[in-house]
């Protein structure tokens, strides 16, 4: 979520006179602060080494080294890695022609954006449990293929949930991320896009030239700030890899979790560690989207 | 013709994992490969209903009255920081704004994990007001942007003729600023409330098994493998969500909510 | 080059038709207005010419052949929007030369030709800026460089100047009277501002009701218009009626002679301009009355005088008359305009 637009011709922003008036910042700030920023440090403490449970006060970077070092760790990384990029990737294409088609055709209809607007809300679970009963070797979609007589009953159905691959979880992460993004590239278009196509078009730019020289670099800001957050919760959810992955290599929230509440109390800063991994993974994704969009905005874009 | 092609495409993908969950949820015998339920029938709401029925009730008022709290918390933070935001400019404005994200992209997990240490302190874990803590972490944040968009079309003229017209300050935000942004407070009640009630992960870790939740009363019902059952659940897990969003779909439409996105 | 031919053009969103039977030609290096009030329809005919709009009937030709069903990149026309509309993610030499790049156009001869047009249109040194780095009337410049730079049969101007506030609107006027003149691009403004329409054309269109009153030169509409609309579209007020009687315009002030109307016996309407109707002197037929109210409005003030049964509104240079006082006017005989029958 980029900062919102104003759409009305009286949002202006006035300079901040009365610096009192930060006060209405206070309660805000001190639940990120305190229990955020506060959650955060606690777990670079206990990542350090500090568990009274086990009776270790003194800090040391011995977890750390010994999650980093952890052929495990990077293999769960790197699948992580792997599977929320390609899902970002896949998301995003689709949600530009999404974009483009329900602007062209819909842009108006309450009823179609307000049904796109579903997944936003929809739990994790839900979807993860959903994708189970569609996707699995006895689901729907198997049993529909076999109906239609492509498939004999019991085999040659692939592996599409707890599978290498991470079908099952890439279809879940696809079905709850494309509205978000395509939401917010609809945004823009219908901000500005409209009257500039026109203006392409009068400028004698053929179809494939406006979209590429005009809605293209319109929705770049946008579309990339929306794919790092969708990247970024990707990356870090667990709910899904939980239940759609499979059990080796782990999906990094699945292996921090499973290291923190693991019987022995020393895997505990492990999985701190990892979620520590994870956390500066998705600041950094964050920090980059916005960093996208505040930077188009001082070039003069409408964001 | 192509709008209702389009429509017709979203609808379908949108609504097609329900498809399943409905199936599930009113079959009595569906083996594989029956592509419908040889029998039809009601024992899965029966036992959600019944058998586990006080153990439904339990989860599932604890769900609401946490993400009420939550809610409720989280919209008394948010209008201020909305405003200051929404309002005026200052330096270090664009930090605050990644400050403020942070919390909502970052998993809960991270941040429970961490925090479990000093709520055990506080003798605060396996508590309500633990869970209503580590949720409004994100929940929190999550409002202040909605109440961002929202005050970005405010117009502070408003404002400005009350009190001309000689309102107090009191009057001012109790009859002019909160009847205009009341829209937005609904939406962005609704908002935190969804993402208090999805929370899993750091029900579980903060509330220790103690505090139970539907979410966690679902995954349970999952690893169990009775399927019915879960996708019974499942649909009474996400009808709240529906609702809210048809709800703030209703206040969505209203011109002074439209800077949510 | 650069001939536009309208033919009955009909114009229609949903089931209103906004623009109906439209027949206009703008000639070569014409400047030609459409001029009417707001909301009447006149942008949509640029769009229609411009390719933008499907028209409902009627032929558009630009170089004598028709261009109906030619999209927009392939007509030899360039419209000019109401606001700028630059491109945000571009500077300015970049959005002037987006069509170039569409037409792809050598690089090299790219760039002398945008280097011409940032000279003619007082952009020098601007290049590099960005659109929101500069002002509204230097962002309403480029918009017009970014169209004049493909050098198009026909320029489409809509409202050019509306967005500019009340000096830059002069300045903005007179840089399009010089580039006009010097391009001589074949040019169709629509505006409904009149003094912009009488200042710039070499043509008008006078468009009300969705139908084209009368066209001429701006003296025309000014001093001979056509009807009593007409008339009252560009301030006149004056309007009194009579019958025609042996060559002579016969009404309550009396009669004057009315050159080249015919039409015996019929009940006619006449109109003078306010600003035609003489104070004082007692040669000719001076027409008594007092005055009711004044205005002063700077350089000229406003009497409304009555004269009897008849009210007449003059613009006088004179300051110094007063309500309730009496007066003399005079209508030179060859400022009434007798308006033909209908």
């Amino acid at each position: 979520m980029t900062r919102p637009v104003g759409h009305s011709t009286t949002a202006r922003t006035r300079p901040l006179m009365r610096p009192a008036a930060v006060w209405l910042l206070a309660p805000a700030l001190a639940v990120v602060v305190l229990l955020f920023g506060g959650g955060l440090a606690l777990g670079l403490v206990q990542g350090l080494g500090y568990l009274p449970a086990a009776g270790m006060s003194a800090l040391t970077l011995e977890h750390f080294h010994r999650v980093l070092s952890d052929p495990d760790f990077f293999k769960s990384l790197a699948f992580t890695l792997y599977l929320a990029l390609a899902s970002t990737l896949v998301a995003v294409a689709i949600s530009v022609a999404a974009a483009l088609a329900l602007n062209r055709l819909a842009g108006r209809s309450r009823l179609i954006q307000f049904i796109f607007q579903i997944p936003l809300t929809v739990p994790h679970l839900v979807i993860a449990v959903a994708v189970v009963f569609m996707l699995a070797p006895s689901g729907l979609l198997a049993r529909g293929l076999h109906h239609l007589g492509l498939l004999p009953a019991g085999s040659g159905f692939p592996l599409l949930v707890n599978d290498p691959w991470g079908v099952g979880i890439m279809a879940a992460y696809v079905w709850k991320e494309v509205p978000f993004i395509t939401l917010m590239v609809l945004a823009v278009l219908q901000a500005s896009g409209a009257e500039l196509l026109d203006v392409g078009r009068t400028l004698k730019a053929g179809r494939w030239q406006r979209f590429r020289h005009i809605t293209l670099p319109i929705i770049f800001p946008s579309l990339g700030a929306a794919g790092l957050i969708v990247f970024a919760y990707m990356f870090g959810a667990f709910e899904i890899p939980y239940l759609l992955g499979q059990t080796y290599p782990m999906m990094l929230p699945v292996w921090a979790y499973k290291a923190y509440s693991d019987v022995d109390l020393l895997a505990r800063p492990e999985g701190i560690a990892a979620g520590l991994v994870i956390a500066a993974v998705v600041a950094a994704a964050v920090a980059l989207a916005q960093g996208l969009v505040q930077a188009a905005r001082r070039r003069g874009a409408v964001l | 013709m192509k709008r209702a092609l389009l429509g017709a495409a979203v609808a379908g993908a949108v609504l097609l994992p329900f498809l399943p969950l409905a199936l599930w949820a009113f079959s009595q015998r569906w083996f594989y490969p029956q592509l419908l339920p040889e029998q039809w029938g009601l024992r899965a709401w029966r036992y959600v209903l019944g058998t586990a029925g006080p153990q439904m009730t339990e989860a599932l008022v604890q769900s609401v009255l946490v993400a009420a709290a939550v809610a409720v918390l989280s919209v008394a933070g948010g209008i201020p920081a909305g405003r200051l935001l929404g309002l005026y400019h200052f330096r270090g404005k664009d930090l605050l704004s990644i400050v403020l994200m942070l919390p909502i992209i970052v998993p809960p997990l991270c941040v429970a994990m961490g925090l479990h240490l000093w709520l055990l302190r506080l003798e605060m874990t396996a508590t309500f007001a633990g869970v209503v803590l580590v949720h409004l972490s994100a929940c929190l944040p999550y409002a202040v942007f909605v109440m961002w968009g929202v005050f970005s079309n405010y117009n502070l003229d408003f404002e400005d003729q009350a009190r001309s017209l000689g309102a107090s300050a009191l009057d001012v935000v109790g009859r002019v600023m909160l009847p205009l942004i009341f829209p937005g407070i609904v939406v962005a009640a609704l908002f935190a409330f969804l993402l208090s009630w999805s929370q899993y992960l750091s029900t579980l870790i903060i509330g220790g098994g103690k505090i139970i939740t539907l979410p966690i009363l679902l995954f349970a019902l999952m690893g169990s493998g009775d399927r019915p059952v879960a996708a019974a659940v499942s649909i009474v897990f996400v009808i709240p969500a529906l609702a809210a969003l048809a709800v703030s779909a209703r206040y969505l439409g209203s011109r002074r909510v439209l800077g949510v996105w | 080059m650069g001939i536009l031919q309208l033919d009955d053009l009909t114009i229609a969103y949903g089931a209103e038709t906004v623009i109906r039977g439209l027949h206009l030609e703008v000639a070569e290096g014409e400047l030609v207005s459409l001029l009417g009030p707001s909301g009447a329809g006149k942008t949509s005919v640029l769009k229609a010419v411009a390719g933008l709009l499907a028209p409902a009937g009627g032929d558009i030709r630009i170089d004598g052949r028709s261009v109906r069903g030619l999209p927009p990149e392939k007509r030899s026309a360039v419209m000019v929007f109401q606001k700028p509309l630059l491109f945000p993610f571009m500077n300015v030499a970049q959005n002037i030369g987006f069509g170039l790049r569409m037409l792809a156009v050598a690089p090299a001869e790219a760039r002398e030709r945008i280097r011409d047009i940032i000279a003619l249109t007082r952009l020098t040194g601007l290049a590099g800026r960005r659109p929101h780095e500069i002002s509204g009337g230097q962002q309403q410049r480029v918009a017009l460089a970014r169209a004049l730079v493909l050098k198009p049969s026909i320029l489409l101007l809509d409202e050019p100047l509306s967005s500019l506030d009340a000096n830059l609107r002069q300045q903005m006027r007179e840089l399009i009277q010089d580039i006009q003149a010097e391009t001589r691009v074949s040019t169709l403004l629509v505006t409904h501002d009149q003094s912009e329409a009488l200042m710039l054309s070499h043509r008008i269109g006078l468009l009300l009701d969705g139908r084209l009153r009368q066209v001429g030169t701006p003296h025309d509409l000014f001093h001979r218009p056509a009807d009593r609309a007409v008339a009252e579209f560009f301030g006149g007020c004056n309007f009194l009626t009579g019958r025609l009687r042996g060559g002579l315009f016969d009404c309550e002030l009396g009669s004057f002679p009315a050159p080249g109307v015919m039409a015996n016996g019929h009940r006619l309407t006449a109109t003078i301009r306010p600003e035609d109707i003489l104070v004082g002197g007692d040669s000719g037929h001076p027409i008594p009355g007092r005055v009711r109210k004044t205005s002063f409005e700077g350089a000229t003030t406003r009497l409304w005088v009555d004269c009897g049964a008849v009210q007449l509104v003059v613009l006088t240079p004179r300051s110094d008359l007063t309500p309730g006082q009496p007066i003399h006017l005079r209508l030179p005989a060859e400022k009434i305009r007798v308006f033909p029958p209908e």
